[in-house]
């Protein structure tokens, strides 16, 4: 009966929404390192954790007044309430009862409360002797009156502060990475201490003349020697004594010198996968980016175009000394191969990117890239460099939405500038926005003021804007004459008159940039009000 | 009046750019001294002659400093380029050359040789994608009409000596215009060679000279040339 009151509340649990957002908000707030209000939280509870420590070295030499012991009581309280939080957060009980009750279910066996409650013990427990509960519940217990004497402990509220920092878990895991360089090198030198410690004892004890009265003093003399620290406090008197020195002396040069090899070689190879961390976090704080496959020539006038316009992207490249560039200029940059699926999702392809770029030198890989993001990401933009013409559809077959050849349109270029250097100049100049003047476009959004309008009605001329013509799809339009096919679209040059807009059609306008953005909010607005 | 044009190197770049020139108003002279791609030129009828670039003399016979009026230099090393540039530039003060650049760097030698137009195929291929990103709407446009094979082009007009829009206004010229033509803006003699947009811009009046830039069919524009010209 007890048994099945508590199956039900855990499935009354599960369903409860007000429940699971509940612990999502928490789960947000203390563990997600996603979640921008985690880090929020972090840096208040260090500002906690700092505050607190100041008190208690303020009160080695002063007496406190009533309002810090009233922060000290804050300080307990947020303390227990992260501590007991995080152990709620850590397992979901419910789900374990609920598991445990389905499967004894589906084997038709008899659901045990005693053997669920067990497992559910279990998991709690693993939370509370994990590293971090232990240094919080330390962090808490000296301030429980019976145990003030151990108020020397509130020095584990400095341990805190790890929690809220990524350093200690990456000198950790490089620890761990050298686990048998360091046990090797810690047993070497436990013997030696010990072979140390016995002999200065033996050649140094009082009875000898020496200074070392019992095996404490000499191990601690042997560590403070092998360290090269040497105090001095205790000094060699004997010959014999003084032999054990130098050698000890020498070999701990050759212990420390091991043991920094160790730890840098360590840090070393985890620098990479460190920067590589960095760089997606970073990249996770985008909201909309564009990935940049290749930092060639091309990849690299991108780049500069986008940071200048403040556009967020990141780069990928196979080549070291590419990415070495696009370090020193500070971009975001993945050294590896974008044709690979992995790269890609971990770029961000599903997440926040809008576009792609292929623009590496080699037709081979722009297919192959290009490829890949198609079939991960289909809604996305894909626009590819085609080093040869036979290449360009093969492009368009692998699923890019544009592709352009850097040889044809230098050459276009090049001959337009001869034929007609100012026209070419003035396609430049607006393409470029090196001018007020631009081109820009103006959607006609449903139930807008541009919606069932006709050209004449407006009033460009008063708006100081040009209307070159009007992209759509609407088959209304095909009447018009002057229409050109434009990918999947036609573009209708200067509309006649009575050209009726309708929504959806795309206007192609030249003006100045404020008379555009004036009519832009105009519509906009229009369309809300309605 | 036709304009000849000395071009040296003959690849993917050069075959575009000739392709795109008007074949009758220019006369197209290919130098290239590899057989095959001499070969390849051949085939698409080009006129092609193979002389050393280094030599002044060569490049003295083939009419540089006589009646070549521009010279694109395509060859395919930088190094080439701006030597071929110095030596063109010191035989005719006047010429006009374009020259192709690979690496970033060479772009400023090329000026400082003497080049009046530097072409870096990745800077604009660059640029190109930049503009896909930022206005695909209207980079499409401005690909399948004015580079593409629609027939919609941006054109620039001079008004002639005796025009019958010597002294009118702008203001007069929009209105007016019979033609389906968008027109983008002027270019006034008297102002330097600085474009100013017709919208909403102040109104002056026109001159001799002056240069009109429009945007329409290329009928269109001969129809207003013709309008343009006539007295």
């Amino acid at each position: 009966m007890f048994a099945q009151a508590i199956v039900y509340f855990s499935y009354f649990l599960k369903r409860n929404k007000q429940y699971t957002k509940t612990k999502q908000f928490f789960f947000n707030l203390l563990e997600n390192p996603e979640s921008q209000m985690k880090s929020y939280f972090d840096g208040f509870m260090i500002c906690l954790v700092m505050l607190s420590v100041f008190f208690l070295v303020y009160s080695v030499e002063h007496t406190l007044n009533d309002t810090a012991e009233w922060f000290e009581q804050f300080v307990i309280f947020i303390f227990i309430s992260e501590y007991l939080l995080r152990g709620w957060l850590y397992s979901d009980t419910h789900r374990i009862i609920i598991n445990e009750y389905e499967k004894a279910d589906y084997l038709n066996i008899k659901f045990s409360l005693f053997k669920t409650l067990k497992q559910i013990i279990g998991k709690k427990l693993r939370y509370i002797f994990s590293f971090f509960a232990i240094i919080d519940l330390l962090a808490i217990l000296p301030s429980y009156r019976p145990l003030r004497i151990l108020r020397v402990l509130l020095i584990f509220r400095l341990f805190k502060l790890f929690r809220y920092s990524n350093s200690i878990k990456i000198f950790s895991d490089v620890l761990i990475s050298k686990r048998f360089e360091l046990i090797t090198l810690a047993i070497f030198m436990g013997f030696l201490v010990f072979i140390a410690s016995i002999a200065i004892y033996l050649f140094e004890n009082k009875s000898a003349g020496g200074h070392i009265r019992h095996l404490y003093d000499a191990f601690y003399w042997s560590i403070v020697t092998i360290s090269t620290v040497g105090y001095g406090d205790i000094t060699p008197q004997t010959v014999g004594g003084r032999l054990v020195t130098v050698t000890l002396i020498l070999t701990g040069l050759g212990v420390l010198s091991f043991f920094t090899s160790i730890i840098v070689a360590a840090f070393n190879d985890k620098m990479d996968a460190l920067r590589e961390n960095r760089t997606y976090s970073e990249l996770s704080r985008f909201k909309s980016y564009i990935i940049i496959c290749g930092f060639g020539r091309v990849g690299q006038e991108v780049a500069e175009l986008f940071k200048r316009d403040g556009q967020d992207f990141i780069i990928i490249d196979k080549d070291e000394k590419e990415i070495l560039v696009a370090k020193q200029k500070q971009f975001l940059a993945i050294h590896d191969d974008a044709g690979n699926n992995s790269v890609l999702i971990n770029a961000g392809i599903n997440r926040g990117a809008t576009a792609i770029l292929c623009a590496t030198g080699s037709d081979i890989a722009n297919v192959y890239i290009t490829l890949t993001s198609r079939h991960l990401n289909p809604e996305i933009t894909i626009i590819s460099r085609a080093n040869r013409q036979d290449s360009e559809n093969k492009l368009y077959q692998a699923g890019a939405n544009d592709v352009i050849q850097p040889f044809k349109i230098a050459g276009l270029l090049a001959a337009e500038y001869i034929g007609q250097p100012v026209a070419f100049e003035t396609i430049r100049s607006i393409l470029h926005e090196q001018k007020q003047i631009i081109m820009d476009t103006l959607i006609v959004s449903s139930n807008s003021l541009l919606e069932n309008i006709k050209i004449d009605q407006l009033d460009l001329e008063n708006r100081k804007l040009t209307l070159l013509g009007v992209i759509s799809s609407n088959i209304k339009h095909k009447k018009h004459r002057n229409h050109y096919q434009v990918k999947n679209q036609h573009f209708y040059f200067n509309p006649e008159q009575h050209f009726e807009l309708q929504e959806q059609d795309i206007l192609v306008i030249l003006g100045r940039k404020y008379s555009i953005e004036y009519f832009q909010d105009q519509i906009k607005q229009s369309s809300i009000i309605l | 009046m036709i304009k000849r044009i000395a071009v040296f190197g003959y690849n993917r770049l050069s075959f575009d750019a000739i392709s795109r020139l008007d074949q009758k108003s220019h006369d197209i002279l290919i130098i290239e001294t590899d057989p095959s791609l001499i070969k390849l030129a051949q085939e698409k009828a080009f006129k092609t002659i193979s002389i050393d670039f280094r030599s002044d003399g060569d490049l003295k016979s083939i009419g540089i400093g006589q009646d070549i009026d521009i010279i694109f230099c395509f060859l395919p090393n930088d190094s080439e380029n701006v030597f071929l540039t110095l030596s063109a530039r010191a035989i005719d003060k006047n010429l006009n050359i374009i020259a192709v650049v690979e690496s970033a760097q060479a772009a400023e030698k090329l000026i400082a040789a003497g080049a009046n137009k530097i072409i870096d195929p990745y800077q604009i291929c660059g640029q190109k994608i930049y503009e896909l990103i930022k206005k695909p709407d209207i980079t499409h446009i401005i690909d399948h009409t004015v580079f593409g094979r629609h027939d919609l082009h941006i054109a620039e007009i001079t008004i002639p000596e005796g025009s019958s829009l010597d002294n009118t206004y702008a203001s007069e010229l929009i209105q007016n215009k019979k033609q389906d033509l968008v027109i983008f803006g002027i270019v006034y003699n008297k102002l330097g060679k600085v474009l100013h947009f017709t919208a909403g811009e102040q109104d002056r009046k026109l001159a001799v000279g002056d240069i009109i830039v429009v945007l329409g069919p290329s009928r269109e524009i001969n129809a207003f040339k013709k309008e343009t010209s006539h007295v």
